[in-house]
């Protein structure tokens, strides 16, 4: 893995576009903005879920009408995520925070398909004025944490002085 | 007058705390970043509604009364959780263009969603014409303008 980052950090497109003085605020400012369109969307899907708002909507009309905007957020989040560790390899490669991220990102990924494919074929028992299953509640709250610390870790890249002792003591990045 | 403000604000006991504490901005920073989702969400499901897009099952006036308070609870988490930023970097703020022109659009923001946007989508449907479009879209323009600002506070001030 190690040797993939080096790779990829040697490569003079991601030179090009390390020492670039507009690249990284333009990428990591896009990166922030469809954030928020998606996590922002994801979020009130989650608490509907949940029962804290928008409980006269249908749970059905969310997916259909929301998601393809979302999914248009998380698109754009992850080609300038996939850039902005393109041209800092190295940078990401021994930083704890961004291995929490993607770890947490595959669990919240696993969490969406595992209530879309199981949970949410019976939606049509509990679209509207019916109490939803403990299982969609449980998918709403594990999927509102897991983005929540996404978001947290994703901030906490910046802060390479603040990570734990045994993964200092294990000297990824070194 | 306004610079001495700063600088009272930089030379606050608080300030002096905020930037000695190892752990303090980080985790005021990550709840400003959550309660920025939180704001986020509720404005744009709104938008995109008065947009023509979104929920277009739900009638408009339910669904900006409902995510109202969300909103308004979502921007106080922001400004509980931004103050204490300002006030620790009250100097850098000062003398960055990008936190003055961010104000300025919060300024502009809250008063065009309070007086215009409100009054928008509580309306009865159908009967503002292109209105309610022209709304949402300035709505979203402000509000991504007020995030890019910040995010240029942090990495061109």
């Amino acid at each position: 893995m190690r040797s993939l980052f080096e790779w990829v950090d040697a490569l003079p497109s991601s030179i090009a576009l390390r020492e670039s003085l507009n690249a990284y605020p333009t990428m990591l400012t896009i990166h922030v903005v469809s954030m928020c369109l998606f996590a922002g969307l994801i979020a009130y899907w989650d608490m509907r879920l949940i029962g804290f708002t928008l409980k006269k909507v249908p749970v059905s009309n969310i997916p259909t009408r929301l998601f393809p905007w979302a999914l248009t957020g998380y698109g754009i989040n992850l080609i300038t995520g996939a850039l902005l560790l393109y041209s800092q390899p190295m940078r990401y490669y021994g930083n704890f925070y961004f291995w929490a991220k993607m770890a947490l990102m595959l669990v919240a990924g696993i969490n969406m398909f595992w209530f879309h494919y199981a949970t949410y074929k019976s939606v049509q028992a509990w679209d509207q004025g019916r109490e939803i299953p403990l299982n969609a509640r449980l998918a709403g709250v594990v999927s509102l944490v897991l983005w929540a610390a996404v978001v947290v870790t994703g901030r906490m890249m910046a802060y390479s002085g603040l990570m734990p002792g045994w993964w200092n003591n294990l000297n990824i990045g070194a | 007058m306004l610079q001495s403000f700063f600088e009272w604000m930089q030379g606050l006991p608080f300030s002096a705390w905020m930037l000695e504490e190892t752990w303090a901005s980080p985790i005021i920073q990550c709840a400003h970043l959550v309660a920025l989702v939180g704001f986020a969400g509720a404005v744009l499901v709104v938008d995109m509604r008065l947009l023509g897009r979104g929920l277009i099952k739900t009638p408009l006036n339910q669904l900006a009364r409902e995510l109202d308070r969300w909103m308004i609870w979502s921007f106080v988490a922001l400004f509980v959780t931004g103050a204490p930023q300002v006030l620790s970097t009250a100097l850098k703020q000062y003398y960055s263009p990008f936190f003055w022109w961010k104000m300025q659009i919060i300024v502009i923001g809250l008063l065009f969603n309070f007086t215009i946007r409100r009054r928008v989508a509580l309306a009865e449907e159908g009967t503002l014409g292109h209105w309610p479009k022209v709304v949402g879209f300035l709505s979203i323009g402000i509000w991504t303008s007020v995030s890019v600002y910040a995010r240029l506070i942090g990495l061109l001030s």
